[in-house]
């Protein structure tokens, strides 16, 4: 859907993004990572063209993005910041109706996109449709930015630390919303953030970018469980390293098929991290698995958590 | 909200002050043994070389024109050194502007009587000199108080230049440029009198002759017509603000 090549990107004397090259498929929902400055957020502005690229090539549904006319792209593809960006002349109906507008929608299809997108960001629609923006919280406050992203169905969602700014709990909701809209929108989705367990949690592929390149590109298990160099590996922490390694794995990879625990079951789609939790809690090495129906499939054993996958 | 007087529909200190100062530039004339009990010493207690009626008029025209001039000129040119384009003549245009404002009003009349002559065009020129600052300076701190993520994001969407500005950037700076317009209009009102030193009919020409002939009734009848109608102006843009769109706190 997306494919950067050797794109580069100079500020007078300072290269702040060097030369990287990177497809994003489409359905993908692929993180931008990397410490402050590292080009990142450069990145995803060249794509939507907020800012002009000094070499390389963007191609954008496998079309040269020079092709569009900047306005025309950027319609393509919502665009959600970290400071949302709100109007806040105008109410939460006539903010998420920007793009529709521009577009020339008719006023009555134009009314019910936007009852369907709160009722998708799940905001009270009798509510929420007639308030303006400096009425509402951070967290509805962004909800309303993402469903203004959304409002014309683009091809692509651009989203430059979103929830950078939200306090933890209502970040935590808004991450599990992206996920759910991301499963049943399958939006090909763009996402710049420096907070290595979000983009664990929330992308099908991590691209880590360091002054300016790219350092390592793979999925979360990947990034985690094969670091390429000690950049990589002081970035997805060494502590912490071996819970997140867990928390990207599901029972299913560890499962001993057929045998049978006492107590009560997990499902084989939980996090290893989530298991060894349940574990600690009740005091336990072993605990009963079952599938998504509910049928016993066998038991998940502390010894096989703790030993390394091959 | 609305307040208990809205609701019955009483007329609000606006509407009695614009009754009064209709009722005062008509009836000047018979107001002649007022003046006459107040200022027992003099022979004409009311001036009648021109009729109130043309004196208002004369002198809302001129402040018309000259403000009106100042805010297109004004906003236009605040809008122009806020975009990228004028960015560098932003610091000149400002000195420019700002010495024109240091000008007493008197000195730009002087040097522009020598070369326009006598009458309105000195006094339209040094009012439109007047009244372009304020509203070019709140132009401009308007439109750089614009949120910047309101303009990102604006821009981030898909608006062209254009519809940032009329959509997002010249809605959310109105206030603040309505207020500069409301500080021109009220100074223009005021110096407009002095345009009488050079010839224009005007509020101020009672003023003028009353000073330079010892008659302070003339100057009473004069600044309480220029006084009413500054403050009807002022409270004039006081309800036009109120009616703008709605402004973030």
């Amino acid at each position: 859907m997306i494919e950067l090549q050797d794109l580069t990107c100079r500020f007078g004397d300072f290269t702040a993004v060097d030369a990287i090259s990177l497809a994003v498929d489409e359905g993908a929902f692929c993180a931008l990572i990397g410490p402050s400055g590292c080009g990142k957020s450069t990145t995803l502005r060249m794509i939507n063209r907020l800012v002009e690229r000094s070499a390389g090539t963007i191609r954008f549904a496998g079309e040269d993005i020079e092709h569009f006319r900047p306005e025309d792209l950027r319609r393509r593809m919502g665009y959600v910041i970290q400071s949302v960006g709100l109007f806040p002349h105008w109410t939460v109906e006539r903010n998420i109706a920007t793009v529709p507008a521009l577009l020339g929608w008719p006023p009555a299809r134009i009314r019910a996109r936007v009852e369907e997108l709160l009722a998708l960001l799940r905001l009270d629609a009798a509510r929420v449709r007639d308030q303006y923006p400096d009425q509402l919280s951070g967290g509805q406050q962004q909800r309303v930015g993402v469903a203004r992203a959304l409002a014309a169905d683009p091809d692509v969602l651009l989203m430059d630390e979103p929830f950078g700014a939200l306090d933890p709990v209502t970040r935590d909701a808004l991450q599990d919303e992206l996920l759910r809209i991301h499963r049943e929108t399958r939006k090909t989705i763009v996402f710049v953030t420096h907070d290595m367990d979000e983009a664990l949690k929330l992308a099908t592929t991590i691209a880590l970018m360091n002054r300016g390149r790219l350092v390592q590109v793979g999925t979360p298990l990947d990034i985690l469980a094969r670091p390429e160099s000690d950049f990589v590996r002081d970035f997805v922490g060494r502590e912490d390293h071996g819970l997140r390694l867990l928390a990207v794995q599901q029972v299913a990879s560890r499962l001993r098929a057929g045998a049978t625990v006492e107590g009560a079951p997990v499902q084989e789609t939980m996090s290893l991290r989530s298991a060894l939790s349940e574990m600690m809690t009740r005091g336990c090495d072993r605990l009963a698995v079952t599938d998504a129906g509910g049928r016993p499939v066998g038991g998940l054993f502390l010894e096989d958590m703790v030993r390394r996958p091959a | 909200m609305t307040s208990p007087r809205q609701a019955l529909h009483l007329p609000g200190p606006l509407a009695w002050l614009v009754v009064a100062f209709i009722a005062l530039t008509l009836g000047m004339p018979a107001l002649r043994p007022v003046f006459a009990a107040l200022f027992p010493y003099l022979d004409r207690p009311v001036y009648v070389q021109e009729s109130f009626v043309s004196l208002v008029l004369a002198h809302l025209e001129l402040v018309a024109v000259s403000s009106g001039a100042a805010v297109v000129v004004g906003v236009l040119a605040g809008i122009f050194v806020t975009r990228p384009a004028g960015a560098a003549f932003r610091g000149v245009l400002d000195t420019v502007v700002a010495m024109g404002q240091t000008f007493p009003p008197v000195a730009v009349l002087a040097l522009a009587v020598p070369a326009l002559g006598f009458g309105e065009p000195p006094a339209l020129i040094a009012l439109f000199l007047y009244g372009l600052l304020p509203v070019m300076q709140n132009t401009i701190v308007g439109l750089a108080d614009v949120p910047e993520a309101a303009r990102e994001a604006a821009a981030g969407l898909g608006m062209r230049r254009m519809q940032v500005l009329w959509q997002v950037e010249l809605p959310l700076a109105a206030g603040v440029i309505l207020a500069g317009i409301r500080t021109s209009v009220i100074i223009n009102l005021g110096t407009a009198a002095i345009a009488s030193t050079v010839g224009s009919k005007t509020l101020g020409s009672p003023i003028i002759l009353g000073l330079s002939g010892g008659n302070t009734a003339y100057v009473l009848q004069g600044a309480i017509l220029l006084g009413l109608l500054a403050v009807i102006l002022d409270l004039g843009f006081a309800r036009l603000a109120r009616a703008l769109p709605r402004r973030p706190s």
